[in-house]
């Protein structure tokens, strides 16, 4: 395209440029909802005939598919725990979490976000950059692009081994086994390694396609990422819905601007230079476009990120629809507890709590019973603490010390020495609050 | 369900064009008199999306065609539209999701959703054995309520059955 040349990146503003057939865009922040929300206003507003590649990377979030469940895919304790500030300085862009000096020996949050897109559940921080691809249905392929970023890796990047797009479309890397220390392991083990590097997901519209993926260059948290995807209450879920894969996950050791550079150069290459330089978008300018700032609200809202959970139930012991035998129960529950929930969309459909324990009273059966139904309409993430739920929901005084505390681990809430602490919403909420997307939102609150 | 068109490209059965497959896809999941009769008012989308309009013309059922299920691959999930909506032709009412992708279910007229099929989110992967069956156990996926501008929209701007074949047809060919 004639006169590409001329524009300088920064002075292209990215809502005038959709119009353009080929385009680059980069975001400068790290914020996951904000980034999120730049690449959904890209889907719905780029011209239809448009292809446009979208490069950002995330501070520490683990992102869940769009018909996902969080109490299954996510540990939430792990997740209020954060992780350890990083030794390494690395890239030093997540400035919105805790001054320097004093502040540095906390921990760093994770943010936990529901994407548009389907899926299985990722994690993200610094050290992984995503890239984006949106283009015409008509030329959408589930593969291409993820092998336009394979062919950046191993051309472009250098990166030593097989990369190569799977059956699942996903990056992965074959690694010849090295001789490990272990001799034995490693006499066992000849041949190579498989391992996840970029997953991809997908969301497809009317007049669109998006194609996303991750790619794992230098973290430093991937012994962190397999305890923070697993939830203690995994043995007694039964979803509807996604339900993520496992997989073992490596580096690809390669830097972010190397990275972005090479993925840019393999896009031109396919689409020709008329794609020209990336569009710089800062998080100001993001947040001066109504539509990304939409986008925004939606994605942080609690609604979202925990109300749009597909059906599910919760049971201690087994049940016709699921059968599985469950992990065992602490011997400190009351002999006779069991515990079977329906819910739906965050919210209690139907529960079926018994053998608690009333002081004083003979006929325990009817008092469940009666409790149970109390249950119903809770929603889930906005219970506080399980014990105060399960003493608000009787009639007459329970004792609810150990089976309150239970169900508290089970569904990622805290237990405090008093009855009281935070809903897992308002824990979300906390990792949102201090951010500068955060500010933005409480600050234009009214206008919304 | 406009994006699936090339998505399993690789999966489809090239050998046989898309007409034929087609029509004996419809032939096996034909049930006696409901598909015979609603033939005749059903129509579809470029997005593959199709309605059935009643007699009185006032009500309709809509779902995803077969060609899009065959598509689009093993369903996983649908997220069903929420009953008593009021929508325009072209809003995306719902989703499916398959192979790491959410498709948009888009509403082929302005309608109003009056009833969901909450099969499909027990049992997602109905669509994909009966996608174009409107009876109780089938892969419809609301019942609606046309307006008075739906029910020009599907005189005017959808595809009768031949039509859709064609496009489809033309659409693999690709």
């Amino acid at each position: 395209m004639a006169g590409d040349s001329a524009e300088s990146a920064q002075t292209r503003r990215y809502t005038q440029n959709l119009s353009r057939r080929f385009q680059i865009y980069r975001s400068t922040s790290t914020d996951p909802y904000l980034n999120l929300s730049i690449e959904h206003h890209l889907l719905q507003r780029s011209h239809p005939d448009s292809t446009i590649l979208f490069l950002y990377t995330n501070r520490p979030s683990v992102v869940i598919g769009r018909n996902q469940n969080p109490w299954l895919e996510v540990n939430l304790h792990a997740l209020r725990r954060g992780l350890p500030q990083s030794l390494s300085s690395g890239r030093e862009k997540d400035s919105d979490h805790g001054a320097a000096g004093l502040a540095s020996s906390f921990p760093v949050p994770i943010s936990l976000v529901r994407r548009r897109s389907g899926g299985g559940t990722v994690f993200h921080d610094t050290g992984n950059t995503n890239y984006s691809v949106i283009c015409p249905p008509a030329a959408f392929d589930r593969d291409k692009h993820a092998e336009m970023v394979a062919r950046a890796l191993l051309e472009r990047c250098g990166v030593r081994g097989t990369v190569r797009v799977n059956e699942r479309h996903d990056i992965v890397i074959d690694v010849e086994n090295e001789d490990s220390d272990d001799k034995v392991v490693s006499a066992k083990k000849v041949g190579s390694s498989t391992f996840k590097v970029s997953g991809s997901a997908y969301k497809l519209t009317r007049t669109r396609s998006l194609h996303h993926g991750t790619c794992l260059l230098q973290s430093e948290n991937l012994a962190r990422v397999s305890p923070l995807l697993r939830s203690p209450a995994e043995g007694f879920i039964k979803a509807r819905g996604v339900e993520s894969v496992r997989s073992p996950i490596r580096n690809v050791g390669v830097g972010e601007e190397e990275f972005v550079e090479a993925v840019m150069a393999e896009f031109r290459k396919m689409y020709g230079d008329g794609a020209g330089k990336s569009v710089v978008v800062g998080e100001d300018e993001a947040l001066a476009n109504d539509e990304v700032i939409k986008g925004l609200r939606e994605l942080t809202s609690p609604d979202w990120i925990f109300g749009q959970t597909p059906q599910f139930t919760f049971s201690t012991h087994p049940t016709e629809d699921d059968p599985r035998e469950r992990p065992e129960l602490k011997q400190t529950l009351p002999r006779g507890f069991q515990t079977h929930l329906t819910i739906r969309h965050g919210e209690i459909q139907s529960a079926n709590v018994a053998g608690l324990e009333y002081p004083n009273f003979i006929d325990e059966n009817s008092q469940d019973a009666i409790l149970s139904k109390a249950l119903t309409h809770q929603r889930l993430h906005h219970i506080v603490d399980w014990r105060r739920t399960l003493e608000d929901a009787s009639q007459i005084p329970v004792e609810v010390d150990q089976v309150g505390k239970f169900l508290n681990h089970m569904f990622g809430i805290q237990t405090l020495t008093s009855k009281g602490g935070e809903t897992v919403a308002q824990t979300i909420e906390k990792t949102i609050s201090d951010t500068a997307v955060g500010v933005f939102l409480k600050r234009n609150a009214i206008n919304s | 369900m406009a994006s699936i068109a090339r998505c399993l490209r690789v999966a489809r059965p090239t050998a046989l064009p898309a007409v034929v497959r087609n029509s004996i896809s419809r032939g096996v999941a034909a049930r006696a008199f409901s598909v015979t009769a609603s033939n005749a008012l059903r129509k579809y989308t470029k997005e593959h999306e199709w309605i059935d309009l009643s007699a009185d013309k006032k009500t309709g059922v809509l779902g995803i065609s077969e060609y899009a299920a065959k598509q689009l691959g093993d369903i996983v999930y649908v997220e069903l539209p929420e009953e008593g909506k009021e929508v325009q032709a072209g809003d995306a009412i719902g989703a499916v999701e398959s192979v790491k992708s959410a498709a948009d279910i888009n509403a082929p007229v302005s309608c109003k959703i009056t009833q969901v099929n909450l099969v499909l989110e027990e049992k997602p992967g109905t669509i994909n054995q009966v996608a174009e069956d409107d009876s109780h156990g089938g892969g419809w996926i609301a019942k609606v309520q046309l307006t008075e501008e739906g029910l020009k929209e599907f005189d005017e701007s959808l595809m009768d059955v031949a039509t859709y074949e064609e496009f489809t047809a033309l659409e693999g060919e690709h």
